[in-house]
């Protein structure tokens, strides 16, 4: 086939040329600006707290809350697209402006701790017990 | 574009109307049909003439049905078998064909069961599938094909009056009408002494004779309804009266004389130049 | 790849260069063009490489096309070629034509009417135009007089949404009628035939377009179809009242290209468009037929054939159509365990496998035995293999037997239908010994019904005399006449021997017993006599001349991951614990085991085994597991998930992965399917190569086996195939004696065998 279509004058067609592909910001133009946004929620949690166990009767206490707040921002510690990153920040803006305006209730605040849910196990055992 | 649709929106109205119609006894129907005349000026003030006339002929279905029903008189547990001399027509019959055609004397085999037992029993049927070595249901497809195999007991004799056109244009109705009365059947019926079963056919090619009736294989022609009397009289009495025509002819001749070929037939060298 | 090398380069060129070329777009005729059905080449097309022959094909055009075909292609298979789909009725890919539908017409240049495509041969130059007005009016025309006396009872009709008449009045038909019914006299009206439990008739809905008709008695072999009166008052029906008495009755429903042959069971419970459909295999018979299951929040509701060329054409047979019922009754549903009372009782899955598995620990590896029945499929197999093996026992048996003297199933050419179903079609001779394989594998029975028709095939039988549907030579009934006929003693021994390419096809039922050997060993003699004789002829050296026929569908895919055919082994061992995997055929009895012996029994229905078992685990049927089952040409195929198994039930390799964690040191490593998949591709890769034939050739080896040793004795007796009648044919297995259609059937061929009619 290859030598028909070379004799025929259709010159192979060469694969593999480097394609750049550039992505516009959603946010911050570099990791530094990324990582500062993401201090910068973490702070405004923080300090939010104490304000929000004020507004909501949650049988939660500070350190509880803190040490929530920590393990929910190390799910993703593994997120190193920039722009998902962002997308996660301007998501706990929204988090955090829900909660500290009272627009959540006790429940959705509760929401967070996931205490409720329960963990399927994956083990073949469990599985065709529970099945 | 909207005339049209208008057009046919109303015309379906109509008809389904009409529709509705059909499933009222038909006794009532001269009457609804009136009314729905009057509904018809009601819904639309100015009813569309049909662009279209129609024009049907109702279908007519034979009077026979097509499957088997087991009855005292019909049922595969009547033994049949054919005769010693006509099996030897079997045999005459199966030679006409080479063996991987036996099939072929399905049509000649049920015909000669036909005029042994005077109707065709699905006994029959199955024997003459036995005997061309056929599936039964391949008899039963023939045998209900064609309309001279009569499925159901018949008469002694079989009158077939036609009522095609010629015949029809010459009195055949007539003929048909007064055989009912003489013999107080119906078409399709047969006497209670099992003397005469009555059908109507189309054509059976005597048209130059009509009207005609055919008792079992021979054809009365040129019938006048003292004729049927006669024909009819004579087979009640056990005779077999001439067949043929009953009004002088001896075939389909003029009956005032030949019209033309009067003359003798020219000779040999008729119309040649002398010199030839 | 057949052609002239020329050609090719011209070909691919003319494609590569000139797109805008009409002539480019020439079509390659392929192979497995049928031509005419009533031709003879109508078998043979797949397979033989034809050598370089004169080019005498057709050219013709097909809505400008260019198409090249071979004489005696009619019109509408010429369109197919280029993809150009004629309407049709009547026309059927492997029935005769008929040409009576006449939805097929189309207008041909320079003739004066439209054409019967599928009835008019092509002709050299013919240009047809497929979607010219002509041609659409005079489809328009044939719809209009078709609907004219169909009913309007669409809504009530199982047929609707797949129905042809439907589909194509809506494509090519005109949006109005010109039917007026001014008289009022309805529209023609038949009465409905009783033709049995399975086929449910509304003659009325005929168009009379015959395939029921030649199905019957070309593919079914079953002249009982037919149509009676003429004109107006054709009808298609039986005549008299009678069953349609065919294992394969239940593909005219699929036929049928309107709602007049319709499914009894099935009617009035669903609609094509509330359905989900699997692609699955059966595992009614051994063939693997390859089925479409129908269901609707998880039931069944019901199987559809699938085409394979190579297994089924397009055909099932009734057993695996209408058996599906089967599969919601008598199941077991929850897991139970006999009581200190002795009475079954429903446990949890956790205290039914602690239960086992303190029973089967407490015995030694060599005192546990497994019986595993005909429908098991091979993952369960390979996972019950391993877990009995890590416990030490050796001891794993099928229920169904093979003799085992000389290579025995050593060798997998001695238990396999090698030369395949699609052989049929080339050999020239079969001869079945013991097997009535009309029941056994009814579609391969219609395969060579086919060959019979078409190809001349000529069939001896060897066993009991039975109506296959087509005339064979009958050699014997006993053993006697099959060794007289090894040794070339018998009268048809000369004539035979004739045949270029003979098949012998051996059935498994007749070596379940002692005398399973001699027959066997006499059916090897008589392949190698008739293979010595066919190769000195001008046949290929390949060719393979022995078969065997199961009839089970987890029967080869049980011996080729090691399992041993037959109980034997079992009755002398008289095991302690005996593990049943869908053992329901009953060859082992409580007097067979020890007397304090443990029975397990694992499957899917309470039947035969269940009855005898201590502890009783519910497991999968075939439409409920992803699994793989090969057949008897040795073709894997694979189950799939068509509805969940019902209440507690599990896939069986699951519950014994299960059960292995119970046993101490018997844990099994596998977590997924694909563990198990994998485990099985260790053992033989071929149970994972999907859809194609693991080919298995050490006839010399093995035959020298069998000559090499004296031949085995035998009692002499008949052979009768256990099934001989119609009535045999419904229940075989625990999943067809479940079934109430199946008993309806049974009932109705027994009583038609009382009727007047029951000679065809």
């Amino acid at each position: 086939m290859s030598s028909l279509a070379s004799a025929s004058g259709l010159a192979p067609r060469v694969a593999g040329t480097m394609i750049r592909r550039e992505v516009t910001p959603l946010l911050s133009s570099s990791k530094r600006e990324v990582r500062l946004r993401v201090l910068n929620l973490y702070r405004s949690w923080y300090r939010q707290i104490p304000h929000i166990l004020m507004d909501y009767d949650v049988p939660v206490d500070q350190d509880k809350c803190r040490a929530k707040l920590k393990e929910i921002f190390m799910a993703n510690r593994d997120v190193k697209d920039i722009r998902a990153i962002d997308m996660l920040v301007a998501k706990g803006q929204m988090e955090l402006r829900e909660t500290i305006e009272v627009w959540k209730q006790k429940t959705h605040f509760m929401a967070f701790f996931r205490d409720s849910v329960q963990v399927k196990k994956t083990d073949f055992m469990s599985k065709f017990l529970d099945q | 574009m909207s005339v049209k649709n208008q057009q046919h929106t109303q015309r379906s109205k109509e008809f389904s109307f009409d529709g509705f119609i059909g499933f009222v006894d038909r006794i009532l129907i001269g009457q609804l049909k009136m009314l729905a005349s009057i509904a018809r000026m009601v819904i639309g003030k100015a009813a569309p003439a049909l662009t279209r006339p129609i024009t049907t002929t109702s279908s007519v279905l034979s009077s026979h049905i097509f499957v088997h029903r087991d009855t005292p008189q019909n049922n595969p547990d009547i033994p049949f078998d054919f005769s010693g001399e006509n099996l030897k027509r079997v045999d005459a019959i199966l030679a006409m064909f080479p063996e991987e055609h036996k099939k072929a004397a399905i049509i000649p085999l049920l015909d000669l069961a036909q005029r042994q037992h005077g109707w065709l029993p699905i006994s029959a049927m199955h024997k003459v599938a036995e005997i061309v070595d056929s599936p039964r249901m391949r008899v039963y497809e023939v045998a209900t094909f064609y309309t001279m195999f009569n499925r159901q007991p018949m008469g002694k004799h079989h009158i077939q009056v036609c009522t095609t056109t010629p015949c029809m244009l010459c009195g055949a109705e007539g003929v048909r009408e007064h055989i009912k009365t003489k013999l107080g059947i119906k078409v399709g019926e047969t006497t209670p002494d099992k003397m005469f079963t009555l059908s109507e056919v189309e054509c059976l090619g005597a048209c130059v004779n009509a009207p005609m009736i055919q008792v079992d294989d021979d054809f009365y022609e040129d019938l006048s309804l003292k004729d049927v009397d006669e024909i009819l009289d004579a087979f009640k009495a056990g005779k077999r009266p001439k067949p043929g025509p009953r009004n002088g002819r001896t075939c389909s001749e003029p009956l005032t004389g030949l019209t033309s070929l009067t003359e003798e037939p020219k000779g040999p060298g008729f119309g040649l130049q002398a010199g030839l | 790849m057949i052609r002239p090398r020329g050609r090719m380069l011209n070909t691919v060129c003319s494609v590569a260069h000139h797109h805008f070329n009409p002539s480019s777009s020439l079509v390659l005729p392929t192979t497995t063009t049928r031509s005419l059905s009533l031709g003879q080449p109508l078998l043979q097309a797949a397979k033989q490489p034809p050598a370089v022959v004169p080019d005498n094909r057709v050219e013709l055009f097909i809505d400008d096309k260019r198409v090249l075909c071979e004489p005696g292609t009619t019109v509408l298979q010429a369109a197919a070629m280029v993809g150009v789909e004629i309407p049709r009725f009547c026309y059927h890919d492997r029935l005769s034509i008929a040409g009576n539908c006449r939805m097929c017409l189309v207008e041909v240049e320079k003739s004066v009417k439209p054409v019967a495509s599928c009835a008019m041969p092509v002709m050299k130059g013919m240009r047809v135009k497929t979607n010219s007005v002509a041609t659409r009016k005079a489809r328009e025309g044939v719809m209009e007089f078709l609907l004219m006396n169909h009913p309007l009872d669409c809504p009530i009709c199982d047929q609707a949404g797949e129905c042809d008449l439907q589909d194509q009045s809506m494509m090519f038909g005109n949006d109005r009628s010109r039917f007026t019914d001014i008289k009022f006299e309805g529209k023609r009206a038949v009465e409905d035939k009783n033709i049995g439990p399975l086929v449910k008739t509304i003659m009325t809905r005929c168009i009379h377009c015959t395939r029921c008709i030649r199905f019957a008695s070309e593919v079914a072999g079953v002249d009982d179809l037919g149509t009676t009166g003429r004109g107006g008052d054709m009808q298609v029906g039986t005549y008299v009242e009678k069953l349609f008495a065919s294992e394969l009755s239940g593909n005219v429903i699929d036929l049928c290209p309107v709602g007049a042959l319709t499914s009894k069971p099935y009617a009035f419970t669903a609609r094509p468009w509330e359905i989900r459909k699997c692609e699955t295999v059966d595992v009614m018979d051994a063939l693997g037929s390859n089925i479409v299951v129908n269901t609707r929040g998880g039931e069944v509701m019901r199987v559809l054939p699938r085409p394979n060329e190579d297994v089924n054409e397009e055909w099932i047979s009734d057993k695996t159509r209408f058996a599906y019922d089967g599969l919601k009754r008598q199941r077991l549903t929850l897991p139970m365990l006999k009581n200190a009372q002795g009475v079954l009782e429903p446990v949890d899955w956790e205290a039914a496998l602690t239960g086992i598995a303190a029973k089967v620990s407490r015995v030694e590896g060599r005192e546990i035995a497994a019986l595993v029945g005909g429908l098991c499929d091979v993952e369960s197999l390979v996972v019950l293999k391993d877990l009995l093996n890590r416990l030490g026992c050796e001891t794993l048996c099928t229920e169904e037997a093979f003799p085992m003297n000389a290579a025995g199933t050593d060798v997998r050419s001695n238990y396999l239908l090698n030369t395949k179903i699609t052989g049929v079609e080339e050999a020239d001779l079969v001869i079945l010994i013991g097997t009535n394989i009309r029941f056994e594998a009814p579609v391969l029975n219609a395969r060579i019904r086919k060959a019979y028709l078409h190809n001349n095939l000529r069939v001896a039988v060897v066993g009991k005399k039975t109506d296959l549907h087509y005339e064979y030579d009958h050699v014997g009934d006993t053993i006697q006449a099959l060794e007289q006929l090894a040794n070339g003693e018998h009268k048809l021994s000369k004539d035979l021997a004739k045949a270029k390419k003979p098949m012998i096809i051996v059935g498994s039922s007749s070596l379940q017993d002692a005398d399973g050997a001699a027959i066997l060993a006499n059916a090897i003699v008589l392949a190698d006599k008739l293979k010595s004789g066919s190769s000195s002829g001008s046949s290929d050296h390949d060719w393979k001349v022995l078969n065997v026929l199961h009839r089970h569908a987890g029967q080869v895919g049980a011996l080729d991951v090691g399992y041993t055919p037959g109980a034997g082994k079992i009755k002398e061992l008289k095991p302690r614990v005996l593990y049943m995997l869908g053992a329901d055929a009953g060859v082992v009895t409580r007097k067979d085991l020890a007397a304090d012996a443990f029975v397990i029994y694992q499957g899917h229905h309470g039947d035969a085994g269940a009855e005898i078992a201590d502890a009783v685990l519910p497991g999968a049927a075939y439409t409920e597991k992803s699994a793989t089952y090969v057949n008897t040409e040795g073709r894997a195929q694979r189950a799939n998930v068509a509805v969940t198994p019902p209440g507690m039930a599990r896939e069986d390799w699951k519950i014994l992965r299960a059960l292995s964690e119970f046993i101490p040191g018997a844990s099994l490593p596998y977590e997924k399917l694909e563990d198990v998949r994998h485990r099985m591709a260790d053992i033989a890769p071929h149970l994972l190569r999907y859809g194609a034939v693991e080919e298995a050739n050490y006839f010399k080896q093995s035959h020298a086996l069998v000559h090499g040793s004296k031949r085995p004795s035998h009692s002499g007796r008949a052979l009768a195939p256990p099934q001989t009648v119609l009535e045999d044919f419904y229940m075989t297995d625990s999943i067809s004696r479940a079934s109430r259609t199946m008993a309806k059937c049974i009932q109705a061929a027994r009583h038609h065998k009382t009727t007047k009619y029951s000679v065809s």
